[in-house]
């Protein structure tokens, strides 16, 4: 037997003994089964929906305790004909790693409509999550029945709305119980002019590739009311949510961002100001989002933004948000400073400078060390295949996702990018849209679900070496999953973090709806806040943490 | 004024040229463009610049009359604060960031839609100055730097909504005010 220099010995046994790298992300979309692949138009995408991808969803469809997973699809289009019209995907949660399409025997295929974005939530308040897709054409509405499948109610709710619908949020607006939904439009035009559609607009007179959204007309959102009974009604106007200036909208997000206790809308245009609707109370809202600072980027500028991740990114219990935006240009951190104001931060937080090249899409604020504060994942690709013919000017249509790590001190939010060393999963060249954060194998560690356009999904599989960890799983009072609205605050050892239940998020999509928080090397928590939609609070104490932990309301 | 090309059509252009006349007789110069139609481009081009004033005289219009209502929910701010009425004067002074913004913007949303039908059909009102980086694409009256301070204003103001003084509104307000004078002054 050789026997080996101590010296090398003693290095051996270290890195036995030493934890692993806090990121390491493999994708297993593969091995897990999880293979639809996303049909995006045309090669050449010859016109901007041939590039907007999908989303993607983590939910609980059948309650059984696991996540599942949703992807919307697209058509293929040969030609100016449409080749195949793409069915979205419902992945069953085997519990080993592995998912089961069950997308027939559930009913959720998309009905030959061109999908967009996908929104989870129990509109019907009937305890089993349903699944809002938005659609190039009409939306659909699927309503879960509790027994595996599921009912396109779109029409009779009166919320198919055909257009270009993209992203979309439900929120209890009114606070009358119920749930409201907004759907954000991107451009007014028909399936002809898309069939039509040449690639003539000159990119920097090297290429032709597709035109707009300069030169094509913003289609209006639309937010739609709960009446009641299944039934929603066309209440933009009444409730000030005029889409004014007509802007290229994409992703939504409801939160409470002046912390006054009703959810808020901030969706996401491109090439327009963003908007920033705050809730008077009573279901109407006012948009302040240019005098709030929301809007435009430190120079005035309205940005061509795509996606949208909420967080409190410097931990000063306020809420951030951080928007994508297009390649060439820096992504936004908007840190709030208190009371619904913004400032951007997009220089001095280092976020910035490290997504000035790619052209991001779906985002997530995730504690993905579980080292307890908010990391960002960021999915990026571009929307000109003919880019790839010049690769030395901003790189090529694929691109690499990319993973920032907090790092801030002291209350001044601070990112480095971190994806170098975030293992063979974020070394691949998609070009990714939709993205959604959570743990589908339930060991503490949030993985990520990315859409790529003309091809299956990743799933990122989180193999880091993590902290301690808590997830909290929130129940109505009469048991109904993951109340819309809920802001759950954990506090240990002096910190305090919060997150939200949200439907409709990142880029047309959903993360899981449970709430997970990275304790680091805490093994308990002082305190978990639960304060529900109608704005009552459940306490528990001392909680034990690396659990998922069930709180329901009223106990 | 309406001046439609489509009378220019190519029988009323042989008739400018007049008959065709063979080279030998011509010499050899290079015909002049027709007379007539230098006129015609001549007052198309008036049109034009005329058209161009236009424009900026509306901005200007709109400015004026955002920072006027800015002026008036300035003074109900004021009256509100000076009664009590918390509620009062916190609207007012929301609609008075609001008002800012929109300085800041040269109009609202409404105002955005068409300012990108414009830019769609290739008109930068400012052109060399966007090139320059003084004015954001499309802008008018409002270069980038004062859009930068008035957008501070705003936000500035909007802060002070929940518990606004007078004295610290007024002294904001009068930045804002600057800054609209020096954009609404007289070109030499």
């Amino acid at each position: 037997m050789t026997r080996l220099p101590a010296a090398l010995a003693a290095a051996l046994v270290a890195a036995a003994a030493a934890p692993g790298p806090p990121f390491r992300f493999v994708d297993h979309a593969a091995e897990a089964g999880v293979d639809r692949v996303l049909l995006a138009g045309r090669p050449g995408k010859d016109h901007l929906l041939d590039s907007t991808g999908a989303g993607v969803g983590f939910l609980d469809y059948d309650r059984d305790g696991r996540l599942d997973i949703y992807l919307v699809n697209g058509w293929r289009i040969e030609g100016d004909r449409v080749a195949e019209k793409g069915r979205n995907a419902l992945y069953r949660n085997l519990g080993d790693g592995r998912f089961r399409d069950v997308t027939d025997e559930a009913g959720v295929a998309g009905e030959g409509e061109w999908g967009q974005g996908v929104a989870v939530a129990d509109v019907d308040g009937d305890g089993w999550p349903d699944i809002f897709v938005t659609s190039f054409g009409a939306n659909v509405l699927y309503r879960n029945l509790g027994n595996g499948r599921f009912a396109d109610v779109a029409g009779e709710a009166g919320i198919e709305s055909p257009g270009w619908n993209t992203g979309a949020a439900f929120l209890d607006a009114d606070g009358d119980g119920d749930l409201d939904l907004y759907v954000a439009s991107y451009v007014d035009c028909s399936r002809e002019d898309v069939l039509r559609a040449k690639p003539t607009l000159s990119w920097r007179g090297l290429e032709r590739v597709a035109v707009g959204p300069f030169g094509l007309r913003g289609a209006p959102d639309r937010y739609f009311e709960n009446a009641g009974g299944g039934r929603f009604v066309d209440a933009t106007a009444r409730a000030g949510l005029d889409d004014r200036g007509l802007g290229f909208g994409f992703a939504v997000r409801a939160a409470d961002f002046d912390g006054d206790g009703d959810p808020d809308l901030y969706v996401a245009n491109d090439s327009d100001p963003n908007s920033l609707y705050r809730n008077e109370g009573g279901g109407v809202f006012k948009e302040v989002g240019t005098w709030a600072g929301a809007a435009l980027d430190e120079n005035g500028a309205a940005q061509a933004s795509m996606g949208l991740a909420v967080g409190d990114a410097d931990g000063d219990g306020g809420l951030d948000i951080f928007t994508t935006n297009f390649s060439e240009d820096f992504s936004t951190l908007y840190r709030g400073l208190g009371d619904g104001f913004f400032e951007d931060v997009a220089r001095t937080s280092g976020v910035g400078p490290a997504t000035f090249r790619p052209l991001s899409w779906g985002t997530a604020f995730a504690d993905l060390d579980n080292d307890g504060d908010l990391d960002l994942f960021v999915a990026n690709g571009h929307i000109y295949p003919q880019i790839d013919r010049h690769p030395e000017l901003i790189g090529t249509f694929a691109q690499a996702s990319q993973l920032l790590e907090n790092t801030s001190r002291r209350g001044a939010p601070l990112f480095r990018d971190a994806t170098a060393e975030a293992g063979p999963g974020l070394a691949a060249l998609r070009s990714s849209r939709g993205l959604a954060a959570g743990d589908y194998d339930d060991d503490g560690r949030l993985d990520l679900l990315v859409a790529n356009l003309d091809a299956p999904p990743a799933l990122l599989h989180n193999e880091g070496a993590g902290g301690a960890w808590l997830t909290v799983a929130c129940e109505g009072p009469r048991g109904e999953p993951n109340p819309i609205g809920t802001v759950v605050t954990v506090r240990a050892g002096g910190t305090a973090q919060r997150r939200d239940v949200a439907a409709g998020d990142s880029f047309l999509s959903t993360h899981d709806p449970r709430l997970h928080f990275g304790l680091g090397e805490r093994e308990t928590v002082d305190e978990v806040d639960v304060r529900w939609p109608d704005g009552r609070r459940t306490v528990a104490r001392n909680v034990g943490t690396r659990r998922v932990l069930k709180v329901r309301a009223g106990r | 004024m309406t001046l439609s090309l489509r009378a220019l059509s190519p029988l009323a252009v042989l008739a400018v040229l007049g008959p065709a006349t063979p080279a030998d007789a011509q010499g050899a110069h290079a015909p002049a463009t027709p007379a007539e139609m230098v006129a015609t481009y001549h007052s198309l081009a008036d049109g034009i610049l005329a058209l161009k004033r236009t424009e900026e005289d509306l901005c200007r219009a709109i400015l004026a009359a955002t920072s006027a209502h800015g002026q008036v929910e300035l003074g109900r701010a004021r009256r509100a604060i000076e009664a009590g009425d918390a509620r009062g004067a916190q609207a007012a002074v929301e609609a008075l960031a609001a008002d800012v913004g929109q300085l800041a913007t040269e109009g609202d949303g409404a105002v955005g839609v068409v300012r990108k039908k414009l830019l769609d059909g290739g008109h930068h009102h400012n052109a060399a100055g966007e090139a320059q980086g003084i004015f954001d694409e499309g802008f008018v009256i409002v270069t980038r730097a004062a859009k930068g301070r008035l957008l501070e204003s705003a936000r500035t103001i909007g802060q002070m909504a929940r518990a606004p003084r007078a004295e610290a509104l007024d002294a904001e307000w009068k930045k804002v005010q600057a800054v609209v004078a020096e954009l609404l002054k007289p070109e030499p």
